[in-house]
């Protein structure tokens, strides 16, 4: 981490400038960014421990707690909302048992809403890790959370779902 | 200069100015909140929009310079419609939990709504509540979310002003809370003044929360008793109980600042540690007795050792009048120049005196102003804090370029041009090689009169691997156009101390040749130790600083006094111990120090103490010399008797009564004249008001100061006339071996200063443990890591404290603050010996290697003080 | 027929790699203005061409570029706005994926013009691909020649360095993007000083979207009149146009700037849903005011726009259908903006917190006699009166909806309850 962190603050005149891309790195490593993560960045970067805490909170990407391995991050602004996205949000909350925001209990996924991803052409769209997915309707949700399930092993969504839960 | 109308009234200001601040000077009321005078403008609270003929949207007048020609309007119903809306967003989501908010009555935002709000609001849904409880970010920060305004002022003046960098924002928009780093301001320090400036009640001070309405506080305004910043504060009390310190805004040197031990650290008026009777020393033991049966000890004690030597210490964080009285009751009463304010150095005033005639009684704020501030010696951080905040204000917004000397490093260091670390007590050698670098390159601009070889020949000391050569000073000192040098009082410690005082009075006598235009400070650590001086506290020296020597100083004084005063300079402390150790010394008289605490060498001061005749200790609080003494009167403290202090920059400003005095003790004052009475003499003039006025009268520095003159901000002493051009330049002393040992400092840290400060209780919350402070690398090579307990051994003894690591720290220096009266940090210390080498160890470890033979085998190796402070 | 010109490479398989941007004339933009052109020579074809931002402001670019002082005494920096926050906008996103040479090129013109030889691609996190695809073409072009030092021979050194954002809206503002590339909470600074004469690391330095950018090799190589002679002469050239919700064929279009919105929506994009009717279009992201039905013949540029009490913004074309709710497009936009305030100034801190709280209620049947009074209220306090322009664009949003809805705002009130549920 300290290498990294290292190499991105090299593009900068000033250390602090670095201490988004090594919250990201720090993130990326950890999952999360817990209080002795931002001291080590802070120490890396040589700069106030404030600075790199301001930093963790202000910003939507950075997480100051665990997420699920799988954080499913759908887009319910205009453009989304005007092609269903509150179905598709509404659903996932049924499947996996969680509110918005939730993590499910097996540490497997965590549901957000977010801002528009930038990709409103194929709306509604969600972000998951690194790819996005784009028109999105039930089915299609369905079968990224088999994919995801059966990629990290466990059983399908199907079987997921919650007893009594609407919609299904 | 521009012109501008604002409101249909013109007015000239100078280009630059903001239109809040024209407006200002016309007297037009602009409510702001995120504005604050000594800051960047932020410009985001928007309660001070304006309109501005000619711009399609309001202005924020805080932030909009003015343009000549422009016509601005404060008045019109858009800009009332505006404010009043910006307060009604802001009033709707604020608790109004007003009737328990420490702030209701004195909250900004009570105010504008009175002044510019609603009558009534539209909004009817629940305000917001992100944080259902208050957060205690430290023992004296806390923190309700709920009523942030979010202006911001507190996170700048903790960066901006403080340096800490402690406080910060975090979250966005609505959910933006102002706080430490993961919710804790353990680590800062601890100044308060984000709660000073918060306009309503979102910081508050945990120990004044619920104490009081502030209509219901009795409000005096004085001066901090703890260093000699001079900081005016304002000290409310209720019912005779100090219940908090604020600061005065406009006022005084520190403005809206203080720091921790300013705003928290006078609760130690409230010590219940307090000489409560006067005490007579029967069959060993100390007895309470009455005034009137100590008197009749004292007179029968005092007249038994009328043939023996005489002396006399007083602490310089007494006012004024009672230092003078001091003097004068010694010098008339019992005759003797053997008098001191200080027991923790000598005074070497033959290498002062000079030194002392470059000094600039003049605002700190101008005398900081200039091209170049040089400071020399110390930790101004953690000695003089609110000085630290001017000369961070001086380096970042005014271009000052600072220029830092010492062995401690200080955090002003980040905001320095150069630093130049030295091993302690090296300042001397260094500051020769600085005073080289000068004349090698101003060689052809010197007169012939100046010895040239002087500076040529100081051998420059190794410079530390982590700062820069003093030759970066020298380059940096000839481009500055003008220049100020600011003096830790902590040179003084060394035993090269008067080598130090000279090569500062060659710099200045050389930065004068090269037109650079020196001012000079010191930066005492004890509030009246200017004033001290000024008093003429000193064994050598008369009040206005006249020599003792000097006939006709000496002759004018006794025309007022109707009495002689010896003619031969008298004894400082350290050779007073000597009088006492050769059993020389009958009455030693010493009011309001604790020398046993303080001087260097517990055990020579408790054996030399232990021998005079007559112990007489005057004191508010029973400090370890009090256990010493054969009698003990107790005296009124600080904020129990009114006078004046003369602070850093040579102001004199008003100390003020707030309380009454505890107990049966007396008034100072009152006690020299009880001493006085016991001789049959008597002290003219005894009160306060008449004594000051004889200051102004015969200290050629207050001529012409009278008490109503004193005002608000004080009024500032007379400098001397710059001393001859002809005085001679002292050679460089030599450089000081570095060895590779660790030498041990002492000095003041940032939460204490010692005496009065070791009895505030909330200080000792904010930091109750004593620590070792040292660098990485030393502490690394010993196996220790931060927070160890360790052992710091000397030839003399040993403590034990806590590790404190440092990154910034030199190697081979440990630091221990001198005011933790359990360490008996003293006890470690030779007599002369300054810095004092030491091991240190991991506390459970027993060490067999080195032994204290054997450090003591090292001090002879280094070859430099074994001999006693200079007197 | 409208020539793609910047998005000529769109379809063309493995367009982001250099070799099929050279092979259709790529740096040759820059090679030219490194031989032919002195800096000030690159900001006079700029001005000629007319070229206004693609961000949002529609600032002429040459303009900027010439506020830049020539003897600075620091180093310069072009920073490149690649946020995309702009609900409804996906346009860079799409260039920096299928064709980010455009933009590596565009930005060692631009550069070179204003004498920097540093510039920051500040990108949005989310954009995993972009940012991929934008390293390995800064590595190619590094390669190349195209960037480094000695560029071409010339004496002209240029490095680009990506720095992602982490997901708040306010860093396309560009001078929270500077504070943001500083290392600070992304906030807003006042002006002046203006970024040009000091902005990152307190240095002269531009900020210029990415499709700004991207236009700029083009206008080198075919000349500034060919570009003004798209479109309307003040606010000319080829323009991206991103058009999403409720249309038939949402996606990325390329057509002259001033091209009539209706024609936009109706005929490129295909007009509405099967079965639906087109209600109302916001044109140009979220900030922009919506336009109602009967408004859609106006032209798609900046002052035609803004004389219809819109803007073009980003261009970001949001399609509303007779299906949806008004209230509820507003709240969703008013949350949006009230999520991504940045919290430094009163009106849109508390404000946008008030106007989301109101909505909210009304939305859910619980509106009362007052709230749209209220809600106008908020609109006067906040508009004009913030630091950014984020409050505004908020407020200015708030305030078409009510006007040109205020049939649904009343019956939700009156009803109490959403009539489209
Ligand atoms: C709240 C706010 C958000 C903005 N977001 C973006 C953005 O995402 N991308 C962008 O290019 N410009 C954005 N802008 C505009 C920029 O401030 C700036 O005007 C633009 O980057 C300048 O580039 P241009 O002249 O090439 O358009 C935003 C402005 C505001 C006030
Ligand atoms: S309008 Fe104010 S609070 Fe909102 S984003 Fe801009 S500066 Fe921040
Ligand atoms: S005082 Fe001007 S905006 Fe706050």
């Amino acid at each position: 981490m300290r290498e990294q962190i290292e190499a991105a603050a090299a593009r900068y005149p000033d250390q602090r400038s670095a201490i988004m891309p090594a919250l990201l790195i720090a993130q990326k490593e950890h999952g999360y960014l817990p209080a002795p993560v931002l001291e080590e960045v802070a120490d890396i970067l040589g700069v106030e421990r404030i600075w790199v805490y301001e930093l963790a909170t202000f910003y939507t990407l950075f997480h100051t707690t665990p997420v699920g391995r799988f954080h499913l991050q759908l887009c319910d602004n205009v453009s989304c909302m005007l092609r269903g996205s509150e179905d598709l949000l509404r659903h996932l909350e049924a499947v996996l048992g969680i509110e918005k925001g939730g993590t499910t209990p097996d540490g497997l996924f965590t549901l957000s809403t977010v801002e528009c991803l930038g990709a409103c052409e194929m709306a509604p769209v969600m972000q998951v890790g690194d790819d996005y997915h784009g028109d999105l309707d039930i089915a299609r949700l369905g079968a990224l959370l088999d994919r995801l399930c059966k990629a990290a092993g466990q059983v399908t969504s199907a079987e997921r779902v919650v007893v009594g839960a609407p919609g299904g | 200069m521009v012109r501008v109308t604002i409101d249909e009234r013109p007015l000239e200001v100078e280009a630059g100015s903001t239109v809040l601040q024209a407006a200002e000077r016309l007297g037009i009321d602009i409510p702001t909140f995120c504005y604050m005078k000594r800051l960047p403008p932020l410009a985001s609270c928007r309660m001070c929009l304006v309109e501005i003929e000619g711009q399609r949207r309001l202005q924020p007048s805080c932030a909009t310079a003015v343009t000549d020609g422009m016509v601005v309007r404060t008045n019109t119903q858009l800009i009332d419609e505006t404010r009043s809306s910006m307060l009604d967003m802001l009033l709707a989501n604020h608790p109004l939990d007003c009737p328990i908010c420490d702030k209701g009555g004195e909250c900004e935002l009570q105010d504008q709504v009175m002044a510019y709000g609603p009558r009534e609001s539209g909004f009817r849904d629940a305000k917001r509540v992100f944080h259902s409880e208050d957060i205690r970010l430290s023992p004296v920060v806390i923190m309700n979310v709920n009523r942030c305004i979010q202006c911001q002022r507190c996170v700048r003046m903790c960066e901006e002003v403080v340096g800490a960098v402690a406080l910060g924002t975090v979250e966005k928009g609505m959910d933006t809370a102002v706080t430490g780093f993961e919710g804790s301001l353990a680590s800062c320090d601890q100044c308060g003044n984000c709660i000073e400036v918060c306009p309503v009640g979102a910081l508050m001070s945990f120990p004044y929360r619920y104490k009081a309405r502030p209509w219901d506080l009795a409000e005096t305004d004085t001066i901090c008793p703890h260093c000699g910043t001079g900081c005016q504060l304002t000290v409310g009390t209720r019912k005779g109980e100090l219940m908090r310190v604020r600061s005065k805004w406009e006022h005084g040197v520190n403005r809206e600042t203080l720091c921790v031990r300013g705003r928290f650290g006078l609760d130690f008026v409230g010590s219940p540690d307090r000489i409560k009777r006067p005490l007579i020393r029967r069959d060993g033991a100390l007895v309470a007795v009455s005034w009137n049966e100590a008197g009749d000890e004292l007179r029968r004690r005092l007249s038994a050792v009328e043939s023996k030597a005489a002396g006399g210490l007083a602490s310089p964080r007494l006012p004024n009048e009672m230092l003078y009285q001091f003097q004068k009751l010694m010098r008339t009463v019992f005759r003797t120049n053997n008098i001191d304010c200080t027991s923790r150095w000598s005074t070497p005033f033959d290498a002062l005196g000079p030194l002392l005639s470059f000094y600039t009684r003049a605002p700190l704020e101008e005398v900081i102003g200039k091209d170049c501030v040089l400071v020399v010696g110390g930790n101004v951080t953690e000695e003089n804090p609110v000085t630290e905040y001017l000369l961070r204000d001086g380096a970042r917004r005014r271009h000052t370029g600072l220029l830092m000397l010492s062995a401690r490093p200080s955090r002003l260091d980040a905001d320095a041009r150069a630093v130049v670390r030295v091993p302690p007590g090296g300042e001397a050698a260094s500051l020769a090689a600085v005073v080289a670098g000068l004349m090698t390159v101003a060689h052809p601009a010197l007169p012939d009169d100046v010895p040239v070889g002087i500076g040529a020949a100081a051998a420059v000391p190794t410079a530390s691997a982590d700062g820069d050569p003093p030759d970066r000073l020298s380059a940096a000192l000839l481009e500055g156009r003008s220049v100020t040098v600011l003096v830790s009082v902590d040179i003084l410690k060394s035993p090269e101390a008067r080598a130090t005082l000279q090569q500062l009075t060659n710099l200045l006598r050389l930065l004068r040749t090269l037109g650079k235009d020196p001012a000079m400070q010191i930066l005492f650590d004890r509030a009246n130790q200017m004033g001290a001086w000024d008093m003429g506290v000193l064994p050598a020296a008369l009040p206005g600083l006249h020599r003792v020597a000097d006939d006709g100083a000496r002759a004018a004084l006794e025309r007022v006094w109707g009495a002689a005063i010896p003619s031969e300079p008298g004894a400082d402390f350290d050779a007073m111990l000597e009088l006492c150790n050769n059993g020389r010394m009958g009455a030693l008289y010493i009011v309001g120090s604790d020398p046993l605490m303080a001087y260097p060498d517990r055990t020579f001061a408790k054996r030399a103490l232990a021998a005079a005749d007559l112990l007489i200790v005057q004191d508010t609080f029973l400090t370890d010399t009090v256990g010493l003494a054969d009698i003990v009167l107790p005296a009124a403290g600080y904020g129990e008797e009114s006078g004046t202090f003369t602070n850093n920059e040579g102001r004199t400003q008003k100390v003020c009564k707030f309380r009454e005095a505890a107990f049966e003790a007396r008034g100072n004052l009152a006690i020299f004249d009880f001493i006085a009475a016991l001789r049959n003499q008597e002290l003219r003039p005894s009160t306060q008001g008449d004594i000051f006025d004889e200051i102004a009268r015969l200290v050629p520095a207050y001529q012409g100061l009278t008490q109503s003159g004193l005002g608000v901000d004080g009024a500032f002493t007379r400098a001397a006339p710059p001393p001859p051009a002809d005085a001679i330049f002292a050679p460089p002393p030599a450089v000081p071996n570095a060895a590779d040992v660790l030498m041990l400092i002492t000095g003041n840290c940032l939460f204490h200063n010692g005496y009065l400060s070791e009895r505030s209780e909330i200080l000792n919350t904010v930091a109750a443990d004593p620590y070792v402070e040292m660098s990485a690398q030393d502490a690394a090579q010993r196996g220790l890591s931060d927070r160890d307990q360790v052992v710091v051994r000397s030839a003399q003894g040993e403590l034990t404290a806590q590790l404190k690591v440092n990154r910034h720290f030199p190697g081979g220096l440990v630091f221990v603050p001198e005011n933790y009266r359990n360490l008996r940090l003293n006890s470690l210390m030779r007599r002369g010996e300054y810095p004092c080498l030491v091991e240190v160890h991991e506390a459970h470890l027993t060490v067999g290697v080195t032994t204290a033979a054997g450090v003591g085998a090292m001090a002879a190796d280094i070859g430099r003080g074994t001999s006693s402070p200079q007197s | 027929m409208f020539e793609p010109v910047l998005l000529r490479n769109m379809d063309v398989p493995d367009g982001h790699l250099l070799s099929t941007y050279e092979a259709g004339g790529g740096y040759q933009a820059l090679a030219k203005v490194l031989r032919e052109h002195p800096p000030d020579g690159v900001i006079d074809l700029v001005k000629q061409s007319n070229l206004r931002g693609r961000g949002g402001a529609g600032f002429p670019t040459g303009l900027k570029w010439s506020f830049v002082p020539k003897r600075a005494g620091k180093p310069k920096y072009l920073c490149c706005n690649a946020d995309e926050g702009e609900p409804g906008t996906f346009k860079d996103r799409i260039i920096m994926e299928r064709d980010p040479h455009q933009l590596i090129e565009g930005m060692a013109i631009s550069a070179y013009a204003i004498g920097a030889e540093t510039a920051y691609v500040y990108i949005r996190g989310e954009y995993v691909l972009a940012i991929r695809r934008l390293e390995q073409a800064i590595t190619e072009a590094q390669a190349k020649g195209y960037l480094g030092s000695q560029i071409l021979g010339s004496d002209f050194n240029f490095a680009v360095h990506i720095h992602c954002g982490a997901g708040a809206y306010i860093c396309g503002e560009e001078t929270a993007m500077l504070d943001s590339l500083e290392g600070k909470r992304a906030q807003p600074r006042l002006k002046p000083p203006f970024p040009a004469v000091a902005g990152l690391y307190a240095s002269p330095t531009v900020i210029n979207n990415v499709e700004t950018l991207a236009c700029v090799p083009h206008i080198v190589m075919r000349g500034p009149a060919w570009f003004r002679d798209i479109g309307p002469d003040k606010s000319p050239g080829p323009k991206l146009y991103c058009l999403s919700g409720q249309v038939r064929k949402p996606g990325l279009y390329e057509l002259p700037m001033g091209i009539s919105l209706r024609e936009l929506v109706e005929e490129h994009a295909g007009g509405p849903l099967p079965g639906r009717r087109i209600k109302a279009v916001i044109p140009g992201g979220v900030s922009a005011p919506l336009i109602p039905e009967r408004g859609l013949d106006v032209g798609m540029d900046f002052d035609s726009l803004s004389a219809a009490g819109s803007m073009l913004g980003s261009a970001g074309v949001i399609v509303i259908d007779d299906s949806t709710c008004m209230v509820k497009v507003a709240t969703r936009i008013i949350e949006f903006f009230h999520h991504e305030s940045c919290g430094k100034c009163t009106p849109c801190r508390e404000g946008l917190n008030w106007a989301v709280k109101v909505l909210r209620r009304i939305e859910a049947g619980e509106g009362a006699p007052g709230d749209r009074e209220q809600l106008e209220a908020l609109c006067k306090g906040i508009f004009g009166n913030t630091f950014c322009a984020l409050g505004d664009g908020a407020a200015m949003g708030l305030r078409a909806a009510l006007a040109h809805f205020e049939p649904e705002f009343v019956a939700h009130i009156d009803g109490r309850r959403c009539p489209f549920h």
